[in-house]
């Protein structure tokens, strides 16, 4: 059966204007790339344009690291620290948004229903499993996905203009960056939903859910934000090879959790 | 117990008012309107449903006709929401099986959710959404065109009183316009069945006037209506057929005359002495033919007789005897008097009701 596009959009619109006029839901969605686009990149990037370089050298040129920080050695002694710190050492943190941003609105997709005591009405209504919950999936995954594109955006625009009296020319986006922001992140937002959405239809509570919800995360952000770093040193086909691998874990455990998810399941758990 | 004497339906009422969907909008629903009347609005065989806790709903057999208003009655715990989530196809069952309208909830239950309405017992409102936007969202989920649902949802809002309050956050209203929001969302796409859960729950006297009010307008607009409910003045008002479910098992379905009738022998009576009947008098009452019991009444006698003719004759033999007589009206038994009767019926036959001290006392497993 095809799912009906229509019921999908009603469902996704309606979670986005009520997730809007939720203060507890927008407060951490707006916070925390606040602070990753624009409080750190001014402090340190500030912080960065000023400090001696010949630290900084000591540190690159150690045997360990030299071969992987060649693109940054390759640049003027000035532009160095600039470059590793925004370009390399900042970018990776900004996988947490999506991943943020996914755990929120997953937990809010089913416990919150469960919450507001909204789920048994949506259970009533003639909309097929499968699409509730691609609807609910999309509706955490589609503004995830934007906010974190527009604050990776934001992010470059405040990083270039930090460093222009350093580098005096756009330092960023670099392809690596780029490709971890349009292709990589995506596929992150997604394999949390896989996870979390799961969780959330399970939960009683948006807090319950939460807490859940932290335990995949939280480990999750670690990794991703380690994993990131050496990604942007590491050639461009090997990031999108990357962001491949995760998008086919990402389907897969969808698609595996969407055979699962039945109301009569989503129920029961209320 | 049960009753499987078929009733025919009553004949199509006129509408009092509430707007209906025209045959475009059902239409444009995809669903098309009944060209031959189901013999069935609902039909349950066996349906069985069991949760970690328990058996829910224990083979549960009945069959309802269109236009029926059904009251679902028992006491919390029966299994009266289990049953509507079974019928509507959010649970699936066990064992057995169900239709509604002609199909099956458990294969098809998007056709059955297409055709039904349902007020769940809390209104299920988004609070962070405006009266106006809850129905909107539902009118779309049911297939309404924008345009289409907008001109819905205004008058529904209208008919229902709240169309001044259309765009407003629905935080902060009362339980009464919850209720009335959530009926207006129900009969958006003019459900041939209506599954009402707890209608009055939380209302106040006058809201529950209102819903009451409101639910006997649809019923007498022929729909099929389900109303689990252990409210049972409410039921006794709007349901000509009754079906009593304990421990997820029916115990008793049919029309709350013929269950009366399978119950007691005869009607209920009452003369109005005045005063206590004494002795002779209630000697002299049972040796009227017809009378079947007496005992007295705080006022004067009440009595079961085999007719309404009994208790003429009985008026008759008491001014006789020179006793005042005040008044006298042969009762039929209530969907009250009939519920608790089979109610009492159960709790002596399952052991949790036991005689002492010339008390009834429910035993606590019961309760």
């Amino acid at each position: 059966m095809s799912p009906d596009r229509d019921a999908i959009r009603t469902v996704m619109r309606k979670d986005i204007t009520a997730v809007r006029r939720s203060k507890a839901i927008m407060l951490p969605m707006i916070l925390v790339p606040l602070i990753l686009i624009v409080v750190l990149p001014v402090s340190i990037g500030l912080l960065a344009r000023n400090a001696p370089t010949d630290q900084v050298q000591n540190a690159l040129t150690s045997p360990l690291v030299k071969s992987l920080v060649q693109p940054i050695l390759d640049l003027p002694e000035r532009e160095q620290l600039v470059v590793l710190v925004l370009g390399y050492l900042l970018s990776p943190l900004l996988l947490v948004i999506p991943l943020m941003v996914s755990a929120v609105l997953a937990a809010d997709a089913f416990a919150g229903e469960k919450e507001r005591r909204t789920l048994e009405t949506l259970l009533h209504l003639p909309i097929t499993d499968r699409d509730l919950f691609v609807a609910k999936v999309l509706g955490a995954f589609v503004p995830a996905v934007v906010i974190t594109w527009v604050s990776a955006a934001l992010y470059t625009v405040i990083c270039d203009v930090i460093a222009w009296p350093v580098m005096h020319r756009p330092f960023l986006p670099f392809w690596q960056f780029a490709v971890m922001i349009a292709w990589v992140a995506p596929a992150v937002a997604l394999l949390a939903l896989g996870l979390l959405v799961v969780v959330s239809s399970r939960a009683r509570t948006t807090q319950e859910a939460n807490q859940l919800g932290g335990a995949v995360i939280l480990p999750l952000i670690f990794v991703a934000a380690a994993w990131a770093s050496g990604l942007l040193l590491a050639p461009v086909w090997s990031v999108v090879v990357a962001g491949a691998l995760l998008w086919l874990v990402a389907i897969g455990l969808l698609q595996l959790n969407a055979r699962r998810f039945t109301r009569d399941r989503l129920a029961t758990a209320a | 117990m049960r009753s499987t004497t078929s009733i025919e339906p009553p004949p199509p009422r006129t509408g009092h008012g509430f707007p209906r969907a025209s045959d475009a909008d059902h239409a444009r629903l995809g669903r098309a309107r009944q060209t031959e009347p189901v013999t069935a609005a609902i039909e349950t065989e066996e349906l069985t449903r069991a949760f970690p806790s328990g058996v829910a709903v224990d083979h549960l057999s009945f069959r309802l006709e269109p236009g029926r208003v059904l009251a679902l009655l028992g006491p919390n715990g029966a299994g009266k929401t289990t049953t509507v989530r079974l019928l509507n196809g959010v649970l699936r069952p066990d064992l057995g099986r169900a239709r509604v309208l002609g199909f099956d909830p458990a294969i098809e239950g998007e056709e059955v959710r297409r055709r039904t309405g349902v007020l769940t017992e809390n209104a299920g409102l988004d609070d962070r959404l405006t009266t106006r936007e809850n129905l909107l969202f539902t009118a779309r989920l049911r297939g309404f065109s924008p345009a289409t649902a907008s001109r819905r949802v205004d008058e529904l809002l209208e008919r229902f009183g709240m169309a001044d309050r259309a765009d407003d956050l629905t935080q902060g209203f009362s339980t009464g316009q919850r209720k009335r929001v959530a009926l207006a969302r129900a009969l958006l796409h003019d459900p041939e069945v209506l599954f009402l859960d707890e209608p009055t729950s939380g209302l106040d006297p006058a809201g529950t006037r209102d819903v009451i009010n409101l639910i006997s307008r649809l019923a007498g607009e022929g729909r099929t209506i389900v109303l689990a409910t252990h409210f049972l003045g409410e039921a006794g008002r709007l349901a000509d057929q009754m079906a009593v479910v304990h421990r997820g098992r029916l115990r008793a379905f049919g029309a709350p005359e013929e269950l009366a009738h399978d119950l007691w022998e005869g009607i209920g009576a009452h003369v109005d002495l005045g005063r206590p009947a004494s002795d002779g008098t209630l000697a002299a009452i049972g040796a009227v033919p017809g009378v079947l019991e007496t005992s007295t009444a705080a006022q004067g006698a009440s009595l079961r007789v085999r007719g309404r003719d009994t208790v003429a004759a009985v008026v008759a033999t008491l001014v006789g005897r020179d006793v005042p007589v005040y008044g006298a009206e042969g009762r039929a038994p209530s969907l009250e008097d009939v519920y608790f009767e089979i109610e009492r019926r159960i709790l002596v036959e399952t052991g949790d009701l036991a005689v002492t001290d010339g008390f009834l006392h429910q035993s606590e497993a019961a309760v």
